[in-house]
């Protein structure tokens, strides 16, 4: 069979009203006619695997052809986020098993999958605007459905949805004047000629839209409180799939549509890179060093990984900024391998709050013995996450500081490396107070999450492990995509890099195996030795202290908080504290308008006559008014 | 062959010489303090006692692996240290991946006694991981001015390049001062004990362990030791020619750092991190500074 791209954008829509409409039968229904719509997608993207499309029309706007195409990345990206939208579409069935929701849910989830194809087979500006834009719209009722403060998060979601919509929207409709075309073949040649200005201005409008949804330090702001309030499902979505769809806008747009060698023209180079890009790597290394340490000291399990998600959408911008092959393969292959390391951590906090019912970290300890499925999902993930090997996160993250290191960027590198050692921290903060510490006394009875619940999460971490150990198989689609954008791909093989220039070689399988050997030798000595005794938890050196299931002594609460004290100077400079005195700012102007603007008619009639008196003298006097 | 040979064999030689220095140190410290201190293998004897205790106390899966996670790892970083002659594993890693190798180990020690669930240990761990924040900084630079400098990241070369007495020690003295200072912090030696701290959080990671779990924990130590000790002997003190010049060089290391951790009380964690920030830092950034402009 045929299918064309508008019936994958089109199936996930179709599935979600068919099973909105099949709800009215029963609940089995709508699951099983929305899973079958979820599925489908990989077989229809199976037939554009190898295969670059540039025009494929399917509207005609203003007298202009719109069109969808699909190159190696977006192909890349949209087996991804399928394979995502899946997964979280399993949760989100649990997740709102009570809720009246769950219907309007579902929907809203098709209409997001569809959007988010939208956007990745867009080929022309005023598509990929729209579809961007129903993201953005469906974002914000989902998170709505979320905790008790899911409100204040829609709100501080949409006002910088609406920034980012109003300045890429500044941009299309700027160029579309002056170019005469939405697409982006045609874009791409007229800014090749256009005046330096021009580029840049447009540039700065397009990148700070995607950088919003990115959630890219200075625009940040709305992520914390959304991803942290917003269901569970939904938060995997905003990690894994929204933001990457903004990184991969922004790939789009620097490599493809402006080009490197565009702004090599207009600016000087600093370290091998144009200056704009070389400022894009400082704000993603400031993204980092300020992302880790703020997750450091949180207190809730989501908002630690909301900030290491901002953390560790730094190391991609700072990547892809480098414009040199090593770093862009780096960037790309941390989306991908963010993108599923998150997911796990998102999935198994969420099947804990749905177990215990409180994300917050200080109420929990514990979990191991209760959830030992969910306790191996996560370990996996925080390795992934501190970038340890032989888990995913490693190899990208090995790129892009190899790649620091190719472009002689000691400082940039520091501040990279250190963020590693600082992500250690925050999961392992996360892991302790879910999962080991002591058990309160509440929580003897929970049990393991439901097995179609650990789907998600132990397909995840298979993935995770597999893309760790064996790093060519990400890489296959990761050099396509790179050979898309118009670099040379860097070399590699199923098992890691072979030498060459800026890379050193390296081997992740001989890593594993001869991390399984020192394991073997040191359990051959740990368990030929006389058997262990399992003792109770509080069976425990106290110090003297004689501790009862009531009063416990459980490290939990502040756990870093001599962290805290060190940071503590830096405190004052937060962001969020310049967008309030910005609020406040107009405020301030707003009141002093609405003295004039008293919505009193003797008022308004008298600043009439006023201004008229006023043109009138100067019109008498003899001046010219325009 | 030789090589396959000398890669099984490498773990054992690096726990006994690891044995050797941690015996060499006890001995060393005894007669600072004027006693006359146990014999030099007297950690081995610790060892041997503590595997044949016939009473083990576990609380869990997560608190036996702990001990194995260390050891095990510690053998695979071991396998990443080249020797004089012998590359090891280098070929397939380098510096940056084993920065990350050597973070295994304490990832398991981490998640074995964070189990336990004593607070001691969870406060134990909280500040092994805010003192790693503090030392991997000035660690970083002084790695980074080494890579700047030499253009490689492979540790095999940084031990060839610096042959007959061009060690780093005399050409970059900023830098090996500062990657001396961080690592004597990751070996966590007065006044950067805050990890362990006997008086206040009862030996921290370690509190709940005993008996095997606790043997297990000393070899692992021992191999740590060797790590360390080896892995500045290969950045800053030139590596060695042969195996002999190699350990006198880890002894020389050991020697010094002893002097140091005899004298010294200790450091509240905050003011660690705040002094690895600071003074160490500006040594290695002067350092990154001077090869950076001074010349490749």
């Amino acid at each position: 069979m045929n299918f064309s791209l508008l019936m994958i954008l089109l199936t996930p829509i179709f599935g979600g009203l068919l099973a909105y409409a099949g709800s009215a039968l029963h609940k089995a229904v709508r699951n099983i006619f929305f899973l079958i719509f979820l599925i489908l997608p990989f077989f229809e993207l199976y037939q554009y695997a190898n295969k670059t499309i540039d025009n494929f029309y399917y509207l005609t706007v203003l007298g202009q052809s719109l069109s969808l195409g699909i190159n190696a990345l977006s192909f890349m990206l949209s087996l991804l986020f399928s394979l995502i939208f899946l997964l979280a579409y399993i949760f989100l069935l649990f997740e709102f098993d009570k809720s009246e929701d769950s219907d309007l849910a579902i929907l809203e989830f098709s209409f997001l999958e569809g959007a988010v194809f939208g956007v990745l087979f867009a080929r022309d500006i005023l598509s990929f605007f729209i579809f961007f834009e129903i993201i953005a719209l469906i974002i914000f009722f989902l998170i709505g459905k979320g905790y008790e403060e899911s409100h204040n998060a829609q709100l501080k979601y949409i006002t910088w949805a609406l920034i980012g919509a109003n300045s890429m929207l500044a941009a299309v409709v700027f160029l579309f004047f002056k170019a005469g075309s939405f697409g982006y073949a045609e874009i791409s040649g007229y800014l090749s000629t256009a005046p330096t200005p021009i580029v840049l201005i447009t540039f700065v409008l397009f990148v700070i839209g995607f950088l919003i949804e990115a959630s890219i330090m200075p625009l940040h702001v709305w992520a914390p409180i959304t991803y942290a309030e917003a269901p569970d499902s939904v938060s995997v979505l905003l990690s894994s799939v929204v933001k990457k769809v903004g990184l991969y806008l922004f790939t789009i747009f620097v490599f493809s549509i402006f080009g490197l060698n565009l702004f090599s023209k207009i600016m000087p180079r600093v370290f091998e890179a144009p200056l704009i890009m070389y400022v894009l790597q400082w704000i993603g290394a400031l993204t980092i060093i300020i992302g880790t340490f703020v997750a450091i000291v949180q207190e809730d399990a989501k908002k630690i990984l909301a900030w290491s998600s901002i953390a560790q959408s730094g190391y991609i911008l700072l990547g892809l900024s480098l414009g040199t092959p090593l770093g862009v393969a780096g960037g790309l292959l941390h989306i991908v391998n963010h993108s599923i390391f998150k997911g796990i951590l998102f999935f198994v906090v969420g099947g804990v709050i749905y177990r215990t019912g409180t994300k917050n970290l200080s109420e929990l300890g514990g979990l191991i013995k209760k959830m030992p499925i969910s306790f191996i999902s996560m370990l996996l993930a925080i390795i992934a996450t501190a970038g340890i090997p032989p888990l995913n996160g490693f190899v990208s993250k090995y790129l892009i500081y190899e790649a620091l290191i190719q472009n002689k960027e000691p400082l940039l590198l520091t501040i990279a490396l250190l963020g590693g050692t600082g992500s250690f921290m925050y999961v392992y903060r996360l892991i302790h107070s879910i999962f080991l510490g002591q058990l309160p006394k509440k929580y003897e009875g929970v049990k393991e999450v439901p097995i179609l619940m650990q789907v998600p999460m132990l397909v995840l971490s298979l993935l995770a492990l597999l893309f760790g150990v064996l790093p060519g198989i990400p890489m296959y689609f990761v050099s396509k995509a790179e050979a898309f954008l118009g670099f040379d791909p860097i070399k590699y093989t199923l098992t890691g890099f072979p030498e060459q220039p800026g890379l050193h070689a390296l081997n992740v399988p001989i890593i594993s195996a001869a991390l399984m050997g020192g394991f073997v030798v040191a359990a051959l000595i740990f368990y030929l030795l006389p058997k262990t005794r399992s003792v109770h938890q509080l069976d425990n050196y106290y110090a003297g202290e004689i501790l009862t299931e009531d009063v416990k002594y459980n490290y939990s609460f502040g756990f870093y908080s001599f962290f805290d004290d060190i940071i503590k100077p830096f405190n004052e400079w937060s962001i969020d504290r310049i967008y309030e005195n910005f609020v406040g700012f107009v405020k301030t102007v707003g009141d002093y308008i609405r003295r004039i603007y008293t919505g009193n008619l003797e008022t308004y009639v008298s600043l009439g006559i006023i201004i008229l008196t006023i043109f009138s003298l100067i019109y008498i006097i003899g001046g010219v008014l325009w | 062959m030789v090589e396959k040979l000398v890669l099984i064999l490498t773990p054992i030689f690096a726990f006994f010489v690891g044995i050797f220095l941690e015996g060499f140190k006890r001995k060393m410290v005894a007669r600072i303090h004027r006693r006359y201190g146990p014999p030099l293998h007297q950690p081995l004897l610790d060892i041997i006692k503590l595997l044949s205790k016939k009473e083990n106390i576990s609380h869990g899966v997560m608190f036996d692996l702990g001990p194995v996670i260390f050891v095990g790892a510690s053998i695979l970083t071991v396998l990443f240290l080249p020797l004089p002659h012998f590359k090891q594993l280098t070929p397939y890693g380098d510096l940056i991946a084993f920065l990350y190798i050597m973070v295994i180990g304490s990832l398991g020690m981490a998640l074995g006694a964070g189990e336990s669930g004593n607070p001691n240990a969870s406060i134990g761990i909280a500040r092994a991981l805010t003192l790693m924040l503090g030392y991997e900084l000035p660690l970083i630079i002084a790695g980074n001015t080494l890579v700047v400098r030499y253009g490689t990241t492979d540790l095999y070369k940084f031990m060839t390049l610096q042959s007959g007495f061009n060690w780093n020690l005399f050409l970059l003295p900023l830098t090996a001062i500062a990657g001396f200072i961080a690592t004597y912090g990751a070996m966590g030696e007065h006044p950067f004990d805050t990890v362990v701290a006997p008086q206040e959080v009862a030996t921290g990671p370690m509190v709940e362990y005993g008996g095997k779990h606790l043997g297990l924990l000393m070899i692992g130590h021992a191999i740590q030791v060797y790590i360390e000790t080896a892995f500045f002997t290969i950045l800053f003190l030139g590596g060695a020619s042969n195996i002999f010049t190699f350990i006198l060089k880890q002894l020389g290391v050991i020697i010094v750092m002893t002097l140091f951790d005899t004298v010294f009380p200790r450091f509240r964690i905050e003011n660690a991190v705040r002094y690895f920030w600071r003074w160490p830092t500006l040594i290695a950034l002067l350092g990154l500074l001077i090869v950076y402009i001074g010349g490749k």
